[in-house]
């Protein structure tokens, strides 16, 4: 465990394969990247990429039938690839924990979030009854939710999106987890509330020295908050590497045309968006060789045909999959 | 809420009065002459009409329906032409077996069905769930008399257990495990009834419900699974079970009387058999009052119920 240690996550050739009607969906393939104890990676691509899938896999919260897991993922040194249910169980909370999505639907909407965030702490910690209570009043506080005193017995119902994202999120903290999965913490919510989200989640990670992984189709939301950035397309890492190498030297037109997509402060009013031709391909029918060909202009006979690897870039750790990669130095698309 | 249960006590004060006028109007269409039965065969037309006029029955309809209906707000729904007993007391020796029955028959089939429902779920499809669902569509598709009669003949007969058989009631008062074991087959037989229905109705709910986002998010807490089952699935998945038991408890009081009436088992629905029988119609409009009014009220109870359990709804 000693070499381990200084990652609390390694996850290495992870594979999640879905069993369906339609034959074997590889929605994750071949993922490995690690990450280090109070640091942000950011996982960024379109919808349908695999983020919310390999979130899930890394955490080993997959739906338990029809489903096949390869590789490894070693969370602060603990296997989560075919570990039991049991064994799982007492890891999430405590070593990890997930801000689910969509606020709207990921709290009981008939309990009251007080007991919501109770039991963890009931059930994991052992903790007293009016113990839990004082602690969970703590962790609304914490969260940014005013008189939590009051809202403590609330439906999640009686709250905005914002207010139950705050609390997903206290409920992501009750046991203190050294890792928290972030799946889209903001996709569901204002885009006035985004940012005080974020910039709470920012927060609390300082304050509580935890490692986040931030999962998002918004390069804009990665670009000041990650030290690293993995993007994904049709479940494989194209590109990887420093946040800053990525947005400033990326090579992968993929990453190029996301990086297009998300508006910028600099921009004239009315500009139109780029936006990505053509749509993610479906995980049936993928061909032999790069998923993204299809959509890309760059893309000759060789991409269609045989599948690019991951290859090192000029500064380290940053990689990319592509056979006609962009010159690099372009310096011109930072935010 | 408050407001909620207002409406709800007018809205239910509007249908007891409709299902009154109903019931009294109803018998009334029925055939057959009171003061025949009770002079029995051979008496004279003169005095007949004279027994007429004597209960007021010479009166128009509305009148009458007003004096029975001023009478039962007293608290008095008549005095049997044929058996001279007050009819709420007929009914209120009768309505305790009824309700013993239908709690004993209830108890059986949510302690059945909710287990098995949830052990279903679990699994969609899979062996376990496969042989409940078949189990269960075969219970459904055996009617309730032909259910009685397997029962009489097994218990009864192969295993020669006493007081289970027709004709083996045993009160309530005094001898408790007699009584038990008088209301063992009713109770049974009503219960495989209600349970094929509550547990067809939880297990597609709870499987449902089992897909939901706040199921994966408890299970990222570390829950275990009995905990997720019980705490997060049981209850959003119980509103149609609630609506279901309160249809169905309904039936019971109202379409008990066919176990009733094979076993000899002296509640309403064979009170009401008799009663029909022999055109005593004053019992026959109490028991359908009674009987009428309970099932509002049980339909009541439930909908109140389901509005504490899953609160979205008074909430609109």
């Amino acid at each position: 465990m000693t070499d381990v240690s200084e990652k609390l996550l390694i996850v290495e050739d992870l594979s999640t394969t879905f069993a369906t009607a339609g034959g074997p969906l590889p929605a994750v393939a071949n993922i490995s990247f690690d990450l280090g104890r109070n640091e942000t990676i950011g996982i960024v691509g379109e919808s349908g990429s695999g983020k919310t899938v390999l979130s899930r896999t890394i955490m080993g919260l997959q739906p338990r039938t029809n489903v096949s897991v390869t590789g490894s993922v070693l969370l602060d040194g603990n296997e989560m690839v075919g570990a039991s249910e049991d064994f799982k169980r007492r890891l999430w909370g405590t070593e990890v924990a997930m801000v689910f999505q969509d606020p709207m639907t990921s709290l009981n909407p008939v309990m009251r979030i007080g007991k919501q965030i109770d039991e963890a702490l009931r059930v994991r910690l052992g903790m007293s009854k009016q113990d839990a209570k004082a602690r969970a009043i703590e962790l609304l506080e914490l969260v940014g939710i005013p008189s939590p005193v009051q809202r403590y017995k609330a439906y999640p119902g009686q709250l905005s999106g914002g207010m139950r994202q705050r609390v997903v999120i206290a409920i992501a903290l009750a046991c203190s987890p050294k890792l928290l999965m972030a799946d889209e913490p903001t996709t569901g919510l204002d885009v006035t509330i985004q940012a005080q989200i974020l910039n709470l989640l920012d927060e609390l990670k300082e304050r509580l020295h935890m490692s986040v992984v931030l999962v998002t189709h918004d390069l804009g939301v990665v670009a000041t908050r990650t030290s690293r950035i993995v993007v994904m397309y049709a479940g494989r890492i194209v590109e990887i590497g420093a946040t800053r190498d990525v947005f400033a030297n990326h090579r992968m037109p993929y990453t190029r045309a996301l990086l297009e997509s998300s508006p910028k402060v600099s921009n004239a009013s009315h500009t139109r968006l780029i936006t990505i031709p053509g749509r993610p391909p479906n995980l049936l029918k993928l061909t032999q060789g790069c998923s993204f060909a299809p959509r890309c202009s760059y893309a000759t006979d060789k991409c269609h045909q045989e599948r690019p690897e991951l290859q090192a870039a000029d500064q380290p750790g940053h990689s990319f999959a592509c056979w006609n990669p962009l010159p690099t130095t372009r310096g011109d698309s930072a935010t | 809420m408050l407001r909620y249960v207002i409406r709800r006590i007018l809205m239910l004060i509007g249908i007891v009065f409709i299902i009154s006028v109903g019931s009294f109007f109803l018998i009334h269409l029925l055939p057959g002459n009171i003061t025949a039965v009770i002079e029995g065969p051979g008496a004279s037309p003169e005095n007949q009409a004279k027994l007429f006029k004597l209960l007021g029955l010479n009166r128009p309809i509305y009148e009458q329906y007003f004096v029975w209906i001023g009478n039962i707000l007293h608290g008095n729904l008549g005095t049997s032409f044929i058996s001279q007993t007050p009819v709420v007391t007929t009914i209120g020796n009768a309505l305790p077996i009824d309700l013993e029955i239908m709690f004993l028959s209830q108890i059986l089939a949510f302690a059945v069905a909710i287990p098995m429902a949830m052990r279903s779920a679990r699994k969609p499809d899979g062996v376990i769930d496969r042989f409940f669902s078949a189990g269960s569509f075969t219970m459904l598709s055996v009617p309730s008399f032909i259910v009685i009669i397997l029962l009489v003949l097994f218990v009864s007969i192969k295993l020669g257990i006493p007081h289970t058989g027709p004709s083996s009631y045993v009160s309530l008062r005094g001898d408790w495990i007699g009584n038990l074991e008088s209301m063992a087959l009713p109770a049974i037989t009503l219960a495989v009834g209600s349970f094929v229905v509550y547990f067809r109705v939880l297990r597609s709910d709870l499987i449902a419900t089992l897909q939901e986002e706040f199921i994966t998010m408890a299970r990222s807490k570390g829950l275990s699974q009995r905990r997720i089952m019980w705490r997060h699935a049981f209850r959003p998945s119980s509103v149609a079970l609630l609506g279901a038991a309160g249809v169905n408890i309904g039936g019971l009081l109202a379409g008990g009387f066919v176990v009733q009436y094979l076993l000899n088992i002296p509640g309403l629905g064979y009170t009401l058999i008799a009663a029909i029988n022999t055109d005593d119609y004053l019992l026959v409009q109490g028991i359908v009052l009674v009987v009428s009014v309970g099932v509002v009220l049980i339909n009541f109870f439930f909908d109140f119920i389901i509005n504490i359990v899953d609160p979205r709804i008074s909430r609109e």
